[in-house]
């Protein structure tokens, strides 16, 4: 990835974790100093790459893993703030990119009893859990929101 | 990817989903692919993996075999 598309990647993920949302196509245009045809067309083509998920038929970012622009059952606390995960991956995955101390807090499907996962200094802390994927890996992009 | 608390609540959810049992693994495994995943997320020279480079991660957790296949 290079050029405009690189740029507008990181201005996405800088400003989803700094506001608590990813920015619109016109304000990273304005940021960036692109023409806003040009901003949107960067964020369709890290859509195309699975870099990014856009809402169907817009330029809103539903998910810029591995946060969610939407509450899911994935609540995660870090030090840079407080998100959702897409998924038990993305939450851990965000305590990981954001400092690395966090808590990850959702509900076992099964019997909805709550499952804290807590990362201090790079060490999970052990928890009475199992993780369990439903879709193989090939398969993951065929619709990443059930995955 | 979802957290249960045993794998007799995965068992037991994946009958009432209708649903195969997929993959399972342990709350470190998933820790240690979160972290080697998303730890760059934001810096600027990011790259997004190639399936060998992410079959290679996958590998390095024990997580092989046809469910973590990526390449045809």
């Amino acid at each position: 990835m290079t050029g405009p598309d690189e740029a507008v990647r990181v201005h996405i993920y800088e400003r989803f974790v700094e506001d608590g949302r990813p920015p619109a196509v016109a304000e990273t245009a304005t940021a960036l100093g692109l023409v806003e045809t040009e901003a949107a067309a960067a964020y369709r083509r890290l859509a195309e790459a699975h870099v990014i998920v856009l809402e169907p038929g817009t330029t809103d970012v539903r998910m810029a893993a591995p946060l969610s622009t939407v509450p899911t059952p994935f609540r995660v606390e870090t030090e840079r703030g407080s998100f959702y995960g897409n998924c038990i991956w993305d939450a851990l995955g965000t305590v990981a990119m954001l400092g690395r101390n966090g808590r990850v807090e959702t509900r076992c499907p099964d019997c909805r009893e709550p499952l804290v996962f807590t990362v201090t200094a790079g060490e999970l802390e052990p928890v009475g859990a199992v993780v369990h994927y439903a879709v193989p890996a090939a398969r993951w992009w065929d619709d990443i929101g059930f995955s | 990817m979802l957290a249960f608390r045993s794998e007799e609540h995965v068992e037991r959810w994946c009958e009432s989903e209708g649903l195969e049992r997929g993959a399972l693994m342990t709350p470190e495994q998933q820790w240690r692919l979160a972290d080697v995943w998303y730890a760059n997320r934001l810096a600027r020279d990011w790259q997004r993996r190639t399936p060998v480079e992410a079959e290679a991660v996958f590998a390095e957790l024990g997580l092989v075999g046809d469910f973590w296949r990526l390449q045809l």
